[in-house]
């Protein structure tokens, strides 16, 4: 395989990479499925928007928002059948229930930690220790003005940690297990070890004084674009839609075998924060995971930040029997980023 | 106690008729590139092949089994594939429901714990309450003006604490997964050696890509 060269990279040289989106297949079918599957992103984004914008206030609540999530997904999901990007990427009941099980982790266990733990008691800490006031300046500007910043503020955020996860070995052992996912579902998004899930949920919005509606427009962005990330199926994304947003493709380019490619497309929602700082990869794979598409146990998934963490110490620090220094990190090992 | 009475839970037993004249060689050499898949070892002595998998692929046809074995017997009639498949999976699936449940039974701890501190927080004197107001851009759009926050709900939701509501849903989910999963598999598996069996295809004979 001699890859693609993309900027300074060479990208596909190691497993299968379609670069460029003139080179990504089109929506098989006739006029009617062409113009659903093209234009369904967006007219979703924008129902959307135009919702949590008009909604009376009796609506716009989040348990409102977490209804809407629940039936968007049970839709994309009908939508992974109806036409599958890949069919090696077919939802069977096994996966199904292993995905449903990370998000049932997400929903109940993980957010009763994050009410003590997470970024909102650490921020209301910062503030209280310095009696610093929020923001309020921010909820003067236009809804859909603070929603977009909330947004690009957050995925800013999450940009720069997902990008140390894949620079910083504690912070990869952590992140390493999400990146073994062998195929993309609706709830692939949130496989992996709770830590990086904590760490990944991690934002300073919390500093910001804003209004419930902006929030809700700005979640909006999060389900009717991030949610993208993780999908099986083939859609004929707009040009202006995949510039400025992250799509299946770009993820399924970050999720690839090819450890150059798998260093790509870091935001969660904002691609253009990619292009701004140059590790956008336009593009599309098939071949997912890790060690050539090793399946990892939710039992491996859940210790392996720990058992590899102790691995990498001895290694630094370890000395074996005869004193000797135990040899270097394994190259093996590390991150296929 | 007899094993069989609960290992039915994560264990799927079954058999499918041999297509009449076929061996028992052949038999097992159409079944044969099922178990070529990644993680999987298999060993066929006489009568019967044994198998076990580890790590298994997502795409693997058998992904959901771990071990089995697979054996035929030869009757009048013809002959018989029987065989017994064992999943955690679906054991897994069977008691994640108690996982789940377990949690609610934490939430609901944790929030009776928590409840003094919660009460005392509630009793700080709390800052006045800004009527916010909307841009004059979306006053012009008509969006919906901000309420002023109601202090009597602020206080019933933190009385409240943490709700068990989304652990009791995802171990009803979990039941009900379950009870799909059982049924669905044991008819997919059933399918998938009968087809093979009878499927005279060439690549019926191949691995499994």
């Amino acid at each position: 395989m001699n890859g693609v060269r993309v900027g300074n990279r060479i990208i596909g040289a190691q497993s299968p990479v379609t670069v460029g989106w003139e080179n990504i297949p089109r929506v098989e079918g006739g006029p009617v499925k062409q113009f659903v599957f093209t234009w369904f992103q967006p007219a979703v984004l924008f129902a959307l928007v135009a919702f949590w914008y008009y909604a009376p206030n009796s609506i716009a609540k989040a348990s409102t928002a977490i209804g809407i999530g629940i039936g968007l997904k049970v839709l994309l999901l009908a939508l992974e059948w109806v036409n599958p990007r890949f069919k090696s990427w077919q939802l069977t009941w096994k996966e199904a229930a292993i995905d449903l099980f990370y998000v049932g982790l997400g929903f109940t266990i993980l957010r009763l930690i994050e009410g003590y733990i997470g970024d909102g008691v650490m921020i209301e800490g910062i503030q209280n220790a310095f009696d610093w006031e929020k923001l309020a300046w921010f909820t003067t500007l236009p809804l859909l003005v603070q929603a977009v910043l909330i947004s690009v503020i957050f995925d800013f955020g999450q940009y720069w940690m997902h990008r140390g996860m894949h620079n910083w070995h504690p912070l990869w052992l952590t992140h390493a297990p999400h990146h073994y996912i062998t195929q993309l579902n609706i709830n692939k998004g949130a496989v992996g070890n709770p830590i990086e899930l904590f760490l990944i949920g991690l934002g300073i919005g919390g500093f910001f004084d804003f209004l419930p509606r902006a929030a809700l427009l700005a979640g909006t962005f999060g389900m009717a674009v991030s949610t993208y990330q993780h999908i099986n199926v083939r859609f004929n994304t707009p040009r202006w839609w995949r510039f400025l947003f992250n799509t299946t493709e770009h993820h399924s380019v970050h999720h690839s075998q090819d450890y150059e490619a798998s260093r790509s497309n870091y935001s969660g929602t904002w691609i253009i924060i990619d292009r701004m700082f140059g590790t956008c990869v336009d593009g599309e794979a098939e071949l997912l995971g890790m060690e050539g598409g090793r399946k990892m146990s939710i039992r491996e998934t859940m210790t392996f930040p720990f058992t590899e963490g102790w691995k990498s110490l001895k290694e630094k620090f370890g000395r074996d029997r005869y004193g000797q220094a135990m040899p270097g990190p394994i190259a093996a090992e590390w991150p296929a980023e | 106690m007899n094993g069989r009475l609960i290992d039915w839970i994560w264990t799927i037993r079954g058999s499918v008729e041999l297509p009449p004249e076929q061996s028992r060689e052949d038999a097992f050499d159409r079944l044969d590139p099922l178990f070529h898949e990644s993680g999987t070892s298999r060993d066929r002595t006489g009568d019967a092949l044994t198998f076990d998998k580890k790590d298994q692929a997502a795409q693997d046809k058998m992904s959901i089994f771990d071990s089995g074995v697979l054996w035929i017997e030869q009757g009048t009639a013809g002959g018989m594939l029987h065989y017994r498949l064992t999943s955690r999976a679906l054991l897994f699936c069977f008691l994640a429901p108690l996982l789940f449940l377990a949690f609610a039974g934490l939430t609901i701890a944790v929030g009776k714990i928590d409840k003094p501190a919660a009460e005392t927080a509630a009793k700080k004197p709390e800052k006045k309450d800004v009527i916010r107001e909307l841009n004059p851009v979306d006053k012009f759009l008509g969006a919906p003006a901000p309420e002023k926050p109601k202090k009597d709900d602020k206080t019933k939701d933190k009385d409240e604490g943490p709700s068990p509501i989304s652990a009791y849903v995802f171990a009803a989910l979990f039941a009900v997964l379950y009870v799909v999963g059982r049924i669905l598999e044991d008819r997919l598996i059933r399918r998938l050696f009968r087809k093979r069996l009878r499927d005279d295809s060439s690549d019926s004979r191949q691995a499994v890509a």
